[in-house]
């Protein structure tokens, strides 16, 4: 069915009225009962030439309600729908998903899950063919969508060999040639190195420039995606519409409202509102880097407190004693390529090292092989590796694992046992411990990442952040000296990571030696004491974050960026304020003051 | 019309389909000589119109010998003795005697293998999956949603090696059932079943979403891009295959008669 189209050009292409799912959650006796309300009621438009930002906390039903724009929920997704969804003219109750096609694109969060084909050019024609296109239409329309996207000189590659950014700048260009005028983003940088990540923005800002696309956007980093939005729409816990209004509004005029929600905010948003709270008057709140330099510079600033007590002076010469990791000259090879390239690296007892560089760059291989997951063979391998006094190759399982706590990117992978409590005794058990003290353990680390009401649920079953508590619990249940985490943060929200970081951090203030590897700058910043980056399994710089991530040079060339805050600080005229990195290094709030 | 020596360029059917009447046929034969040919011929013609690296020709080369070779002994030894008592004893290992028939038996199985192993690389290494798929739906009408999702599946074989990889280190360095031994090794394969499966499930699922959403299954039919023609030189090539694996054949008897 069609509904008539009163104006082409400035009539919604997507309209939401009451749209309100409730997921349909297995039985075991194969029926189902509803889960809760998510989204509830939402009433939502995207015009063409704009682009609407969906914001709100974990679980309010961001991803759902993208789903439900062509149908996906509850046509391929069981759910129950109430509410109105009008997609392009079409009622998408009832139309199926693949015929609305040519109405919307959308662009998933994981690269790898929306390859098809066996080639860039076949990626492209693939929504055209199955639209039964002719075929001189449809390669037209390929050439144009990979050109506008870069990726024409690349059509005869397998997607495979993109990096992660260029996949999803294919995924883009798919939604192009597919002529659809709405695209759907559900969190398409999640997965992204720093220079995927602004890659992809400047094709998306490319695309939408000429007026005739809408865009529906779902994004967790807002630093990136600020610059490429004109609305937003915020959802409460409940998944209900809890703000809305054009982006400066929302996030500068609302950003109180949204803090309490949980929602993330620009970092530069953040750093105003805690210097406001600490008597520093700024308004309007800025959203961008350049804004927060500008409302500085316009301000007299009180001192900063660069240089905690608990942050080791910079530039420590790493003391080969006390290295509890140290890699020395390590070269790998791997399917005739050169993995790590002649890797030298001393890691003190204590550090909270960050190992950081873009996708592809060795930052996992580096970690597995440290940690013993990564037997290379003898012929691949030249140079060694001791942890905690070990050969992490030969060593034996049980002395490992209390020298090295590995936590892999998907906790799955490591879960072992049938029951959450099982799986924190595993590790004691294999070691031998007495039972008394094995439960005391168990008991004492379920308490601490708050899983005890759950232990006696299959770890699977979890959620996704209980998923990735439990696999960190799995890790330091055996107190090792070390422990290696790779990418925590990947694809998960901002709420999560944060929660993950500050657990991080409280181990490291225990005395656990921690390495993580990442390639969230921010985040890096606040937490590490050391940062070593890689490119092309070299490291080009090790160093205390605050010289590392101010090299702009060098983390260009790396594939990263400068952290947004530090981008904002270094430009001020204030030299004290340029060292300024950290959101911790902001003057506390006034209260604080006071009350001390 | 170009590239006539280059098996690449025909239908993808004609290659992997037209072969089977003498594949057929080879597995009936009890001699060594009939496969032996066929096997011959069909590695000249892989080596004359295959365009295959000369690596690849070799190894094939040395794969076909070793395989014979391995396979006259092992299946020797396994031929019942009373079927071969009349004949030579060339060597006794133990209780085991080793005959010339249960030799010669073992060598036919092995020559027989080889030639169905050349018939099937014809196609196969001069085919790929996507061009074996088109002809499937343009030619044999095979509805295009079957062909193209096993496509996909097989887009997730490297991935799930990849996954695979990480779960056996993630297990090894947990100390999931460590030592040696078939019974241990059992119990740590089954222990990488239920995070493979729960990853491969949840991959499936979100590609299944991708494809909808860009429009698989609207309609009943889908565009192709390139063509699979199906002409006369198929035909000729078809015809070819049937008329090498009959000469075959002729020249076999003919030579055991003189």
């Amino acid at each position: 069915m069609r509904f008539a189209y009163p104006d082409q050009v400035t009539s919604p292409l997507l309209e939401l009225r009451g749209l309100r799912v409730r997921h349909h959650l297995p039985l075991d006796d194969g029926g189902h009962r509803l889960g809760a309300p998510a989204p509830d009621g939402v009433d939502l438009a995207v015009r063409p030439g704009e682009v609407v930002l969906l914001l709100g906390p974990s679980g309010c039903g961001k991803s759902t309600l993208a789903l439900a724009t062509n149908g996906l929920v509850p046509h391929a997704v069981a759910a129950d729908v109430t509410g109105e969804v009008a997609a392009g003219g079409h009622d998408v109750a009832q139309t199926r998903p693949p015929l609305l096609a040519a109405d919307v694109a959308m662009v998933f969060q994981d690269p790898d899950a929306q390859v098809v084909t066996g080639s860039v050019l076949d990626e492209v024609c693939f929504a055209p063919e199955n639209l039964c296109l002719p075929p001189a239409e449809v390669l037209a329309r390929a050439e144009d969508a990979l050109r506008q996207v870069g990726l024409w000189e690349r059509r005869e590659d397998d997607p495979a060999l993109l990096s992660g950014g260029g996949r999803q700048r294919l995924a883009l260009a798919c939604a192009l040639a597919v002529g659809a005028r709405l695209l759907v983003l559900d969190e398409p940088t999640a997965n992204l190195d720093p220079d995927g990540v602004e890659q992809f923005y400047a094709t998306l800002r490319s695309v939408t420039a000429a007026g005739e696309r809408g865009v529906l956007l779902v994004e967790h980093d807002l630093d990136a995606a600020v610059d490429a939005a004109d609305r937003v729409v915020v959802l409460d816990a409940a998944g209900r519409v809890a703000t809305t209004g054009p982006v400066r509004e929302v996030l500068a005029d609302r950003a109180e409202l949204l803090a309490e929600l949980g929602v993330w905010l620009p970092t530069t948003t953040i750093a105003a509102l805690r210097l406001r709270a600490a008597g520093v008057p700024i308004d309007p709140l800025p959203l961008t880097p350049a804004e927060l330099t500008a409302a500085l510079d316009a301000v007299t600033l009180p001192a900063p407190v660069v240089g905690e007590p608990d942050r080791p002076p910079p530039d420590r010469p790493p003391d080969a004693r006390d290295a509890v990791i140290s890699v020395d000259h390590l070269t790998l090879r791997r399917g005739g390529r050169t993995v790590l390239d002649d890797v030298s690296l001393d890691v003190a007892r204590g550090d909270l090292l960050a190992l950081v560089g873009a996708n592809g760059a060795g930052k996992t291989t580096l970690a597995q092989i440290v940690a013993g997951v990564l037997r290379p063979r003898r012929r691949a391998v030249a140079g060694s590796v001791r942890v905690g006094g070990l050969d992490p190759w030969r060593a034996d399982v049980r002395d490992l694992t209390a020298a090295v706590g590995f936590v892999f990117q998907n906790p799955e992978h490591q879960f072992v046992t049938g029951r959450v409590d099982d799986e924190l005794a595993h590790g004691l058990r294999v070691r031998g411990v007495p039972d008394g003290e094995v439960a005391a353990r168990v008991d004492d680390v379920l308490d601490r990442f708050g899983l005890s009401h759950l232990r006696d649920r299959h770890p699977f079953w979890l959620s996704g952040g209980q998923k990735r508590r439990l696999s960190v619990g799995t890790a330091i249940v055996c107190r090792p000296d070390v422990l290696v985490l790779d990418e925590p943060t990947y694809g998960q929200d901002r709420e999560r990571a944060v929660e993950l970081l500050d657990l991080l951090t409280a181990l490291h203030d225990d005395g656990t030696t921690v390495v993580v590897v990442s390639h969230d700058m921010q985040l890096v910043a606040e937490h590490a004491t050391r940062v070593v980056v890689l490119a092309d399994g070299r490291v080009v710089a090790d160093g205390s974050p605050a010289v590392v991530l101010g090299d702009d040079v060098v983390l260009a060339a790396a594939g990263l960026r400068t952290p947004p805050l530090a981008r904002a600080t270094r430009a001020l005229r204030d030299p004290a304020w340029r060292a300024v990195t950290r959101l911790a290094d902001l003057p506390a709030a006034r209260l604080a003051e006071v009350d001390a | 019309m170009t590239g006539l020596g280059d098996l690449r360029s025909y239908n993808p059917l004609v290659k992997v389909l037209g072969p089977v009447p003498v594949m057929v046929y080879v597995v009936t034969t009890r001699d060594v000589l009939t496969p032996a040919l066929v096997a011959l011929g069909a590695f000249a013609v892989l080596a004359g119109m295959g365009r295959l690296r000369p690596r690849v020709l070799a190894a094939i080369a040395g794969g076909a010998v070793v395989l014979c070779a391995v396979m006259t002994f092992s299946f020797g030894l396994l031929t019942d003795p009373a079927l071969v008592e009349g004949t030579a004893l060339l060597a006794t290992v133990g209780t085991f005697e080793v005959r010339s028939g249960a030799l010669a038996v073992g060598l036919a199985t092995a020559v027989r293998t080889v030639a169905l192993m050349m018939l099937v690389l014809l196609g196969g290494l001069t085919t790929s999956g996507a061009e074996l798929v088109r002809a499937l739906t343009q030619q044999l009408h095979l509805p295009y949603r079957v062909g193209y999702a096993a496509l996909a599946a097989l887009r997730f074989v490297p991935r799930f090696g990849h996954e695979l990889e990480v779960i056996r280190g993630a297990h090894r360095v947990r100390g999931v059932a460590p030592g040696r031994g078939p019974v241990v090794a059992v119990r740590r394969q089954a222990g990488y079943v239920v995070p493979l499966l729960a990853g491969g499930i949840r991959h499936a699922e979100r590609v299944s979403l991708a494809m909808d959403a860009r429009g698989f299954g609207a309609h009943p039919t889908r565009t192709e891009r390139t063509a699979v023609p199906f002409g006369a030189r198929d035909v000729v090539l078809l015809l070819s295959f049937w008329a090498g694996g009959a000469a075959c054949v002729v020249l076999a008897a003919t030579v055991t008669l003189a």
